[in-house]
């Protein structure tokens, strides 16, 4: 931290917030509000003389509450800057009849109530994202009573109270009576793996929280009685089994089943928790003299802000979601933006670190390089035929298009952010979009080279890139045997197909369209192929009420490991297409 | 309780009721019975006297 | 549409298909195909090649750009997902737009899953190269462009991971700007105590 502190390159900017975010990769300008500080934060040395007199209390935020501070204060004895800071809001303020106390105080008069919060503009290359998380707030498990009972704490209210640095000055003690506890209970995955209440997903670190937490205290106290009431033990890491051994064989007891109920006897303040047992299907009642919720990660309340203002998206679980949840996992899909620590998703402090160099090293290659070769294949805006409706910005996964809602201005189209999926070029109703390499022009050509002679013994088969068409390949590495009446039409993403291909294809003579895509999980362009989804279901409706069978138009979802499914979905549409009559077709080539 | 629609498989033909709100996100959809993922949801007709 | 092709501009397009050894030939009559290919609209040369990828056929497509003055390339061979970079770097060397290639993709999509119906093989081969040809028509150059890149980070947060990626950054030599919301840096891992899995201080 004290690193951080003295580099000469790092400029290092607390109580700030990023406010806005303009430009793209290598290019970004962002503003940041500088908040005063009310203290100069270069000649302050923490002397610590300007607290005496303060007469201002406050709960300290960094030992959550469970010790005071003043209005002015240093947030921790390490904080880095090594400086004070006076919170304006609980200041009685320079007033001679108030206060004005600390003004007096300090003999470097470093103290200014004049300060003012500033926004600075800066230019950089790339932006790395380590907003961090919060910790899951168990007051809505009210079965633990952690608001109605003194003795139920959190762990990460635990972490303070044994910490040499925090409040008791590493003693652990109990609440109620500041006496050591001779029987603890940890209660594991608070907030985490629930579908009801609290979050779904495993929060990583927890396990691993307590059984460190577990092995302090019997350093410290081996007499106290430690058990832990858990679903699963998750100590998948380098060198935790050993930990979750020590602590076993350290007689830390470990109960498979999570406490229904915790009740408090009124004079002793004790707890007795009633859990079953699910090795011996053992319901027992377990008396302790405090119990420590393990509570889990969840994201940052700060997140939201952040991802208006670089464009990013979330996955189901909040955190932050990467351009690939393999093959990119430090990238944002935004360009030039990557992800350090928890803000992509829960995980401890080696993996954060780990992370952190990751995207470091990530944004290193583009910075060393000095610049960064745009993708050729990008769409563009013909600004005579736009009609400023902003359908394409709205479904730019990339948010690569910019478009003024009031002015009504043509769209614009940030060749540095496109990735050339060409969900814009389908979505337009007006032809005002160029896909560039992939245009209309092109894939109506090789539409209408298909279905100039014998239209009716061909299916016309749209392929992305990247999984169906590859899925295809596959096929016929495998050498899977498949119908030869398929046309195969490639496009970069099944978002580029545009409903006139398709129906351009039908009025051609077409007995079946498919359209085949990435999974969902899999779209190579974040999320495009929903769009593709949600335009071919338009297309069922508008094929059914021209008295058209809706059936004719298939959609596949085909990985490029799915060889066998393509093979096997091609075969299906030939059987389709065999029963599709010429009466049929006709019908439809006069209806389109 | 979970919103349920009717959907139809329009590879298979099959008809059958899955958990759907227009809020949701959209999801892959597959027939319970031949996997396809022509899947179409099946709007329910609007109630007129 | 923006980008239209001018009426002046003559195409002239050259196909080659290529054997692949037997893996093409073994089911479709390439000879066939080329010839089908040499009848259609704007194609000024049509040729086959045991195996196009090699020295010797990127050599015939160059040569061929250069004496028949060739403006688009269709190469009929194997997926693009394989060979379309070779082929591309191939039209780049003399002088020809890289994005000005198609790629028609006879091999896994055609010989190789049908395998028992080579005269329905050759057939839909034929309209394969008819359809690279009609997509060909339309190809444009397309650029690469290059924007700089500011050789400057903003870390945003200040726990373990943005001071991490802040000092790795600096280190190498970048200016770093650390946004921190809270007076002090440092985050959740300043307040724990000791981590695991050594047990040591957190700060």
């Amino acid at each position: 931290m004290t690193d951080v502190g003295r580099h000469p390159r790092i400029e290092l900017m607390t109580l700030s917030e990023v406010v806005d975010v303009q430009g793209y990769i290598g290019n970004f300008r962002v503003k940041v509000l500088r908040k005063a500080r009310y203290v100069d934060e270069k000649e302050c040395t923490a002397c610590g003389d300007c607290l005496e007199d303060c007469p201002v209390t406050k709960p300290n935020e960094f030992d959550l509450g469970l010790s005071t501070r003043k209005a002015i204060y240093q947030p921790f004895p390490q904080a880095v800057p090594a400086a004070f800071a006076l919170n304006m809001e609980e200041c009685l303020g320079n007033n001679p009849i108030a206060c004005g106390k600390c003004l007096e105080k300090c003999e470097k008069e470093c103290i200014d109530y004049d300060m003012q919060d500033k926004e600075v503009e800066i230019k950089v290359g790339t932006i790395i994202v380590a907003t961090g998380m919060d910790v899951y707030d168990p007051t809505e498990l009210d079965e633990f009573g952690y608001t109605r009972f003194e003795n139920v704490v959190t762990s990460l209210e635990f972490e303070r109270l044994i910490n040499a640095g925090g409040p008791t000055e590493g003693h652990l003690i109990r609440p109620t009576d500041w006496q050591l506890p001779k029987r603890v209970a940890f209660i594991q995955c608070i907030g985490s793996r629930s579908e009801k209440r609290g979050n779904p997903y495993c929060s990583n670190v927890c396990c691993m929280n307590t059984i460190k937490d577990s092995l302090l205290i019997k350093n410290h106290w081996p007499e106290v009685e430690i058990k832990v009431f858990y679903m699963d033990i998750r100590a998948f890491g380098k060198g935790f089994e050993d930990l979750y051994k020590r602590s076993k064989a350290e007689g830390v007891m470990y109960i498979r089943g999570i406490p229904g109920d915790i009740r408090e006897d009124q004079e002793t303040k004790n707890l007795f928790l009633l859990a079953e047992d699910s090795n011996t299907g053992k319901v027992m009642e377990h008396e302790v003299d405090m119990v420590i919720l393990s509570i889990g990660l969840i994201p940052s309340t700060e997140n939201s802000l952040i991802r208006q203002l670089l464009t990013l998206s979330r996955t189901s679980d909040g955190f932050f979601m990467e351009a690939h949840p393999k093959l990119q996992p430090v990238d944002a899909p935004t360009k030039g933006v990557f992800f350090a620590g928890c803000a992509e998703s829960p995980k401890d402090i080696k993996d954060s670190v780990t992370q952190a160099s990751a995207s470091a090293s990530r944004a290193n290659i583009l910075m060393s390089a000095g610049k960064f070769t745009v993708e050729a294949i990008t769409s563009l805006i013909n600004e005579e035929l736009c009609k400023a409706c902003g359908l394409c910005a709205r479904v730019c996964p990339y948010h690569a298009i910019e478009f003024d809602k009031e002015k009504k201005l043509p769209a614009r189209v940030i060749e540095a952010s496109c990735a050339g999926c060409g969900t814009c070029g389908a979505e337009c109703a007006f032809d005002a979009v160029v896909m560039r390499h992939f245009t209309d022009q092109q894939i109506l050509g090789q539409v209408e080279a298909i279905l100039e002679e014998n239209p009716q013994d061909k299916v016309v088969v749209f392929a992305c890139n990247w999984c169906s068409y590859a899925g295809a390949d596959y096929a016929g590495v495998s050498r899977l045997q498949y119908p030869p009446s398929i046309r195969i039409i490639r496009t970069m993403c099944s978002g580029r197909v545009d409903e006139k291909f398709v129906l351009h294809a039908f009025k051609l003579g077409a007995p079946i369209v498919l359209v085949s895509g990435c999974h969902f999980a899999d779209c190579h362009y974040i999320n495009a192929n929903r769009w593709t989804q949600k335009r071919v279901e338009k297309l069922w409706d508008k094929l059914e009420k021209k008295g058209i069978r809706p059936e004719r138009l298939q959609l596949e979802w085909i990985s490029a490991a799915e060889g066998l499914k393509f093979a096997k979905v091609m075969k299906e549409m030939e059987e389709l297409r065999q029963g599709v009559t010429l009466e049929e077709i006709d019908y439809t080539r006069k209806e389109l | 309780m979970a919103e349920e629609a009717n959907f139809k498989c329009l590879r298979c033909g099959h008809q059958f009721k899955a958990p759907f709100s227009p809020k949701d996100e959209p999801q892959e959809r597959a027939c319970p019975e031949c996997g396809s993922n022509s899947v179409r949801r099946i709007k329910e007709k609007a109630k007129k006297k | 549409m923006a980008i239209e092709r001018s009426e002046s501009d003559e195409l002239r397009i050259g196909v080659f298909i290529c054997y692949c050894g037997l893996n093409i030939s073994g089911t479709v009559d390439c000879e066939a195909v080329a010839e089908y290919a040499q009848g259609l609209k704007d194609v000024v040369a049509a040729s086959t090649n045991r195996y196009t990828c090699s020295e010797p056929g990127q050599q015939e497509i160059k040569n061929d750009i250069k004496e028949h003055n060739l403006n688009r390339v269709v190469v009929a061979s194997c997926s693009p997902r394989m060979h379309e970079p070779t082929f591309r770097v191939a039209c780049q060397e003399v002088g020809l737009n890289p994005y000005l290639l198609e790629m028609v993709n006879l091999r896994e999509h055609c010989s190789w899953v049908h395998m028992h119906e080579p005269e329905k093989a050759t057939e839909k081969a034929k309209e394969m190269v008819k359809m690279g040809v009609a997509r060909a028509r339309f190809l444009q150059p397309q650029i690469e462009k290059e924007v700089p890149v500011d050789r400057s980070t903003m870390v945003i947060g200040g726990g373990i991971a943005g001071i991490q990626a802040s000092l790795d950054l600096a280190n190498a030599g970048y200016q770093v700007y650390l946004v921190e919301k809270k007076p002090s840096i440092g985050g959740v891992m300043a307040q724990i105590d000791k981590t695991f899995p050594t047990m040591d201080c957190s700060i």
